[in-house]
């Protein structure tokens, strides 16, 4: 989160919030990024593996990434009204293992939530630490439906 | 029940492993990363020119997720959409090595590195899919390895390799 990376707790949870998956946004997005009938075609994709339309899994990937920016924007926020000065995040530089567990339909609501596994000093760049997050969705049946671990840079305070 | 959308398209077992699929170039201009990071990914170094300088990326870079959009469009063109797809498992060792920057050219290739039968879907397959995402200076970008799930065209038929070979009575064979 946008803290100094001394601020950051392994096993620490931040929940992202909840995002509804419209059959519109499916195939709006899956158009552009994964023009597969599964993704864009409702009629063809009931003769599909899913017996109708799902989303791409990198959709349930890219909604997550927005989930978790979001929430570095109000942690900062946080801090900033709580009088403390927040941390400077970089980029991530990819992520080990980015599973899709099960199919995600239209009118599904994801919840998400980050856990961070790890954290270290980095070795390439001097002034920052890298976190690994585990970032995960689970659907309103309580189903885990996606399971990713990234890293991302944080700078270290003073630095 | 048949699938008539995939049908004639190419199974589990027209595959081959060492097969490598070219992926069309494409562009990434200005309004394309302003346009993606405002929607997926609304960092500065995305969407502020002068923010984006100071950052660790050095300038305005496109979102790894956006480089990973664009290539897994030019991979269900060129290829997701010929084959008897039933979606995606994931991605392993997704690497973003270098920032995609305002009108690079980023195109790549895709190799088929490992094809089994799934375990827990007697009817599917998964291909393996290693992705080599570069500029136009040759740079490389991004890499990751995609597990996708094909229909399998023969479910019962068992493959020649796992026959037990039986010698004719009374032939030794070789000795080794």
């Amino acid at each position: 989160m946008t803290r100094w990376f001394e601020d950051i707790n392994e096993g620490e949870v931040f929940p992202l919030g909840d995002h509804t998956f419209t059959r519109d946004a499916i195939i709006a997005y899956a158009k552009i990024y994964d023009p597969q009938y599964l993704h864009i075609d409702p009629e063809a994709a009931k003769l599909g593996p899913f017996g109708g339309l799902v989303a791409s899994g990198a959709q349930t990937a890219m909604v997550g990434q927005r989930l978790m920016v979001d929430a570095l924007f109000a942690e900062a926020d946080r801090l900033r009204a709580a009088g403390q000065e927040p941390g400077v995040g970089g980029p991530s530089p990819g992520g080990e293992k980015i599973e899709f567990k099960a199919p995600v339909r239209p009118g599904d609501t994801l919840t998400y939530s980050l856990t961070t596994l790890g954290k270290r000093v980095s070795n390439s760049i001097p002034g920052w630490g890298v976190l690994s997050n585990e970032i995960t969705a689970i659907n309103q049946q309580g189903e885990l439906v996606y399971r990713a671990v990234f890293a991302s840079f944080l700078k270290l305070r003073g630095a | 029940m048949p699938n008539s959308i995939t049908a004639n398209r190419r199974h589990y077992e027209d595959l081959a492993v060492g097969e490598v699929i070219d992926l069309a170039p494409t562009t990434v201009t200005k309004q394309m990363i302003f346009d993606f990071a405002r929607e997926f990914d609304p960092l500065p170094f995305h969407l502020d020119e002068a923010a984006a300088k100071t950052s660790l990326l050095r300038g305005l870079a496109s979102s790894g997720w956006q480089t990973l959009g664009l290539t897994l469009a030019r991979l269900s063109a060129s290829f997701l959409n010929s084959i008897a797809s039933e979606g995606g498992l994931g991605f392993t060792d997704l690497k973003w090595k270098r920032p995609t920057m305002v009108d690079d050219t980023i195109s790549g290739t895709a190799t088929i590195s490992a094809l089994r039968r799934s375990k827990s879907r007697p009817g599917s397959g998964i291909v393996t899919i290693d992705l080599d995402v570069r500029n136009q200076r040759g740079e490389s970008i991004m890499t990751m390895t995609l597990a996708n799930l094909i229909a399998v065209r023969h479910p019962e038929a068992v493959p020649m390799h796992e026959i037990p070979y039986d010698r004719p009575s009374g032939h030794e064979g070789a000795k080794s």
